[in-house]
């Protein structure tokens, strides 16, 4: 094939999945989906390996390759042109029930040459608590409607029998009515462009371009891990519910252009849905893989061949049915995010060519607030607080962490402006902005997170109830990188109003400004009723270096930006201030006093 | 002189300091034994939450010729270090 014909075929697979997004965002209504960017598409071949990874939460990509190839298994001698499967089980491929996976064949003159698939977190599956992320079931039967493989259009036509049978399940049935019209239009225009191409090359020339792409990039992938060190990482990730600590251990090996995810040595599965199966596991820890190491190659079968993954079953990375798995994409699956992300970092730090990639991780905690309850409009709202996808960047070997700065599962995640959850929801922000001394202190500072409280306003019920699952309360989880610090943690804070009945300040900037008994909660759901608020925080990405070393005029101007405060300088980067100005003299002194500090052994094994 | 990390590196087989040069551990060796180490509680540093765990140390590795922070991680009392090994 000539280069330029595989070349055009290879925009051309861009350019289907991008256009595939759009249709998503343009027909879902909620928030999640077109302004928290909680979605993914992609193209697979006819036997369900990973052609063209899309944009959007990447530990889908292998996930929905293997939901393609259970539909396959299932369905065989009865997939037909036309059709359109649904796939939500997380035993089977899923990371978790709301994430529901539409896939989708594509059919050529009758014959089978690529699936299409994508999914969003849908508005309500049916579990225990409200909006999916059920902190208070038991099991994968108190997590709402699972399905591994149900055909939901059949030759074109909608089942309405299956339809009206999902929609009977879930709260606000025409929002997951509108969720899967979204899905169905995405892999309708998916299939469609896919035909364009199809017809104007051939279909041997566009299947020889899809088997040359596959080839190329695990050639180029294999290319770049011979060129970095061989060795061994680790990393170690602590997950608190309840009181109860989970750790997920990471040692990767490199050798030669392979390399291996080894999770034993995890904590056993948790009663507490935190849990991940290992579909998700995968998904997880090839969602740092492919920005950090395949920046340049595309994401497809190719690059999963070179990657082994070892994790031992019935732990918290692997967990057996019917263990809960709804909190997995904010619990075991994010950990197993960070870990990879660390020693991904660790091992691009150790190469001379490939140092300037290496990164801190980066927002380490999701916080799933689901609000819900009845809305200004009359109608039941619920949601997520979609402040959790603005993230935190981790520091990189050049420069600091972006502020506010996404995350690296999500490449294209954000957040809904105030306005449009204070037009969904019967809330007032009293403020959102970013989070003074979130981001890991280092030679190059992680960037920070971010902190915002809500209150009730024209709520028909006075007020509503959200579900937390907040684990990242407790341990930093934003690693920093050769000798950076973690990023700062999350809160959740339910502020009580006094009983005087007094309001909280319209313009409070913080929560020292807030009036009332300040609880933190975590796990549960919770009321937000009456001249409550809520308060929540999150955390910043991890530094890079000695915070030591770090110029001291950055960290002045770090403190008249408010991203540090001027305890955090003198304490942590032993920079003193007098006013806006820098103390040199002090600030030498300081400094030394921390360097002989350091040098005092204390700790022990 | 072979990059190990940002702040070590690795000659004649051992790991050293990359800002004094000072060895630390041959190469099959653990050279965090041989750091100094002190550690920080998380519940202490400015901007801690309300609900961080109280145990919670960022254990820190320094170079005990010259003073470089050499390393850091996130470890709850007992836990061994977290050990990391190139090969070159
Ligand atoms: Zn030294």
């Amino acid at each position: 094939m000539d280069p330029i014909t595989f070349s055009i075929i290879r925009h051309r697979l861009f350019r289907v999945v991008e256009e595939a997004v759009i249709t998503l965002k343009h027909v879902s209504g909620s928030a999640i989906t077109n302004e928290g960017h909680d979605l993914m598409v992609s193209l697979y071949r006819a036997d369900g390996s990973l052609l063209m990874g899309g944009v959007g939460f990447l530990h889908h990509l292998t996930s929905a390759s293997e939901a393609c190839k259970a539909i396959i298994r299932r369905f065989e001698g009865d997939i037909e042109e036309g059709d359109i499967f649904l796939l939500n089980d997380p035993y089977t491929a899923a990371l978790h029930t709301s994430d529901v996976y539409l896939v989708a064949p594509i059919h050529h003159d009758g014959r089978l040459i690529a699936w299409s698939a994508c999914f969003v977190h849908v508005f309500d599956i049916g579990a225990m608590n409200p909006g999916g992320f059920a902190p208070d079931a038991t099991d994968i039967f108190s997590e709402g409607f699972s399905s591994p493989g149900t055909k939901l259009v059949s030759r074109g036509r909608l089942r309405r029998d299956v339809w009206e049978t999902l929609l009977n399940m879930v709260r606000g049935p025409e929002m997951v009515a509108l969720d899967l019209r979204s899905m169905i239009a995405c892999n309708n225009v998916a299939r469609e462009r896919m035909l364009t191409l199809v017809n104007k090359y051939g279909t041997e020339t566009v299947d020889e371009a899809f088997r040359r792409l596959i080839e190329q990039s695990e050639q180029r992938l294999r290319e770049r891990l011979r060129e970095l060190p061989d060795g061994r990482w680790q990393s170690r990730q602590y997950l608190e519910v309840k009181g109860e600590v989970f750790r997920v251990l990471l040692t990767m090996s490199k050798a030669g252009d392979s390399l291996t995810f080894d999770f034993t040595g995890s904590s056993p599965q948790s009663r507490f849905s935190v849990n991940c199966s290992k579909w998700a596991s995968l998904g997880g820890l090839f969602a740092p893989l492919f920005p950090l190491l395949c920046y340049d190659i595309v994401w497809n079968e190719g690059v999963i061949r070179p990657i082994t993954m070892i994790a031992p079953e019935g732990t918290i990375v692997n967990c057996t049915r019917p263990a809960p798995v709804s909190v997995a994409t904010v619990g075991a699956i994010q950990s197993v995010n960070n870990a990879a992300c660390s020693t991904i970092g660790k091992m691009l730090m150790a190469s001379e060519k490939y140092a300037a990639e290496a990164t801190a991780v980066w927002h380490a905690n999701h916080f799933a607030i689901f609000m819900f309850g009845n809305n200004q409009h009359g109608r039941l709202a619920i949601g997520i607080l979609t402040e959790t996808f603005a993230g935190s960047g981790g520091a990189r070997s050049f420069a600091d962490g972006v502020d506010v700065g996404g995350e690296i599962p999500n490449p294209i995640s954000r957040m809904a402006n105030i306005e449009t959850i204070e037009a969904t929801f019967p809330i007032r922000y009293l403020f959102r902005r970013r989070l003074q001394d979130s981001g890991g202190p280092g030679f190059y500072r992680g960037g920070t997170g971010g902190e915002l409280a809500i209150v009730p306003h024209d709520a028909p019920d006075g007020g509503l109830h959200y579900v937390v699952s907040g684990k990242g309360t407790k341990f930093p989880q934003s690693e920093g990188l050769s000798g950076g610090y973690p990023g700062g943690v999350n809160d959740y804070v339910w502020v009580k109003a006094p009983t005087s009945g007094v309001n909280a300040d319209p313009f409070a900037q913080g929560l020292p400004d807030m009036a009332g008994e300040k609880v933190p909660v975590s796990w549960g759901v919770f009321p937000l009723m009456g001249q409550d608020a809520l308060y929540v925080r999150w955390n910043g990405g991890g530094g890079i270096g000695d915070p030591l070393e770090r110029e001291p005029a950055a960290v002045a101007r770090d403190v008249v930006d408010r991203a540090v405060s001027p305890l955090a300088a003198e304490q942590v980067y032993g920079v003193v201030l007098a006013g806006d100005k820098i103390d040199a003299e002090r600030t030498r002194a300081r400094r030394a006093t921390l360097r002989r500090e350091r040098m005092a052994q204390e700790g022990t094994r | 002189m072979s990059r190990v990390s940002m702040t070590l590196a690795r000659e004649n087989g051992r790991i050293c300091c990359a800002s004094c040069k000072m060895p630390l551990a041959g190469g099959s060796e653990s050279w965090k034994a041989r750091a100094i180490l002190t550690e920080v509680s998380v519940a202490r540093l400015p901007g801690a939450g309300l609900g961080v765990e109280q145990e919670v140390t960022i254990r820190r590795f320094s170079c005990p010729s010259c003073g470089a922070l050499l390393d850091s991680e996130t470890a709850l009392p007992g836990e061994p270090f977290l050990e990391d090994v190139v090969l070159g």
